[in-house]
């Protein structure tokens, strides 16, 4: 496993995806600093990040369930392949990709209305 | 950045390194050596990328006459109906770094003694190292009866000789379950690559069709060519285990000797004598040499069990030839105990190219191959066994959370999304 150090992925992960791992990459950066930027700006109008922050995972989780069964499809397997921990443990952390991503959609979304309203109603200190 | 932070992201960087997150610094030569590499595939065009790297100022030639480059792992995925033979065809001129010259021609001669290699126009090239890396031949005529041409037609099958093949065979696969029948399987007595492919192929028959409900219809029979499905006694045991529980009969001592297309009959070499079997389909595997331009030459073993079919000679740990101290063989083509598989490669490449390295920089060459042979065992669709060992037969798992010997999801999921793209990272000489 030591011979799997960060560059070495890289390159594999470059050969398997080609110009689509930039792409993900790209989109993961984009969705980082979405985040960060919806949080600050939730700091500044005086919201708690807690309903946004709850959504979010209400939707990272639905997500993530979801694509645990459809990953195998993608290795061409179907959900029976699975077998033993690390097979279930994997499968998770593959769906958790998709998860993530539309958690943090979510957020943005959430977090863009609850600022927007906060524009309208002012929170009262 | 203040120096707080920058210490802190020295040290940080520092430890990282210690652990092994990044990968040491590959070692460099300048020396101006005349290299020669007999054969670009995986073996070749791996060396060819890490020796570009490593040797800026070498010379190097690399000697092939084949354009097309095949994933030959992934042939069992062809076989199964599940890849296309585009998935597995790539352009060797797109893995040939930039300064080394390619002659598109294959090798006809070897002369070590003169430090030359003659092309199959007669062109001679000289050279101060010479890799060999010319894989092996597959000698279907070497069963009586059988030729490549057949594969794909009368329930004979044989994923080895290429992607179309393969492709051919899924399709008597398929026709065997529709039909029905007795299904025959096996392996050579040869020095063979991929050792493991004749056993992937009958779990995916088998598998392929209990998923069709034909089970029943068809009896699948393994005739072992030694005492023992596979080499290494615990995979053995589990192979054996697994055939018993899914129905493959096991016939040992059975070496594929003639075939007969037309009577559907297969005659295996026995101790007790040949024996002829009746089948509807068979998965042929060809014994396999070394190709003919290395058995002509000087270079193989003389005597041992690996002279019969020219395998090079080659010190097991560092490859390099005995008697001709500036050879080396690399991949399916070394005439070591183990070692014919593109995991092989991965492992051999570096061991040469650094001890060469170091060499030609006037350091000691420590580098040592351990044997490594990596071979995910399909057992059905969708589940593999991650099976790696050394020459001693020893399993040496890369992931300690894998257990070489269970089928699981994760070890298809390397077979089928992470080999291939670790592969071409290969061959780039950046795995």
């Amino acid at each position: 496993m030591a011979d799997f150090n960060p560059v070495t992925l890289y390159f594999i992960l470059y050969e398997s995806m080609g110009v689509w791992l930039f792409i993900l990459a790209g989109v993961a950066i984009l969705l980082l600093v979405g985040v960060i930027m919806m949080t600050f700006r939730l700091g500044r109008t005086g919201r708690p990040a807690k309903r946004p922050a709850m959504a979010a995972i209400a939707a990272a989780l639905v997500v993530t369930v979801v694509f645990f069964f459809l990953v195998p499809r993608w290795t061409l397997a179907g959900i029976g392949a699975l077998s033993g921990v690390v097979d279930y443990a994997f499968a998770a952390l593959l769906a958790l990709v998709p998860g993530v991503a539309a958690g943090a959609i979510v957020f943005m979304l959430a977090a863009r209305r609850c600022t927007a309203k906060s524009m309208r109603q002012p929170v009262s200190a | 950045m203040n120096r707080r932070e920058l210490l802190l992201g020295v040290s940080a960087a520092g430890a990282l390194s210690a652990l092994g997150a990044f990968p040491a610094r590959a070692q460099i030569s300048s020396a101006r050596a005349r290299i020669v590499i007999a054969g670009a595939g995986a073996a070749g065009l791996s060396l060819a990328s890490r020796l570009s790297r490593q040797m800026e100022n070498a010379s190097i030639t690399i000697i092939d006459a084949k354009h097309e480059h095949h994933f030959q792992p992934g042939y069992t995925l062809i076989g199964a109906g599940l890849w296309q033979p585009t998935d597995v065809t790539f352009r060797n001129a797109d893995f040939i770094p930039p300064g080394i010259e390619w002659i598109e021609e294959g090798v006809a001669e070897f002369d070590p003694d003169a430090n030359r290699v003659a092309t199959t126009s007669g062109r001679s090239v000289n050279y101060d190292f010479l890799f060999v890396a010319t894989g092996l031949m597959l000698d279907y005529r070497g069963i009586q009866g059988m030729d490549e041409s057949l594969i794909g037609t009368d329930g004979i099958a044989s994923i080895y000789a290429g992607p179309e093949a393969a492709a051919a065979s899924f399709m008597e696969i398929e026709t065997f379950i529709d039909k029905g029948g007795v299904g025959l399987f096996g392996r050579p007595p040869t020095e063979m690559k991929c050792a493991g492919a004749p056993l992937k192929i009958t779990f995916i028959t088998d598998d392929r069709a209990r998923r069709r409900g034909r089970r029943d219809n068809v009896e699948l029979i393994y005739n072992a060519h030694a005492g023992a499905v596979f080499a290494i006694p615990p995979v053995n045991d589990k192979v054996k285990e697994m055939f018993a529980a899914r129905d493959v009969a096991v016939n040992y001592n059975h070496v594929l000797s003639a075939i007969d297309p037309d009577a559907k009959k297969a005659t295996y070499r026995t101790e007790g004598g040949d024996v002829t079997l009746d089948y509807d389909f068979i998965h042929v595997v060809p014994p396999m040499r070394a190709p003919e331009a290395v058995r002509n030459s000087p270079l193989p073993w003389q005597d041992g069990a690996l002279a019969a079919d020219g395998w090079i000679e080659a010190d097991k740990a560092t490859l390099r030839h005995p008697r001709f101290a500036n050879v080396f063989a690399v991949g399916d083509v070394a005439g070591v105990p183990r070692g014919k598989t593109a995991a092989s490669v991965k492992w051999q490449v570096p061991v040469v190219v650094d001890n060469l390295v170091a060499e030609t920089a006037g350091r000691d060459p420590t580098a040592t191959y351990n044997g490594y042979t990596s071979c995910p065992m399909v057992t059905a669709y969708g589940k593999a066994m991650l099976i790696e060992f050394d020459y001693d037969g020893t399993l040496i798992p890369s992931f300690p959370f894998i257990d070489p010997l269970e089928e699981r999801w994760i070890s298809w999921v390397i077979e089928e999304k992470g080999l291939k793209g670790a592969y071409r990272a290969m061959l780039r000489g950046r795995a």
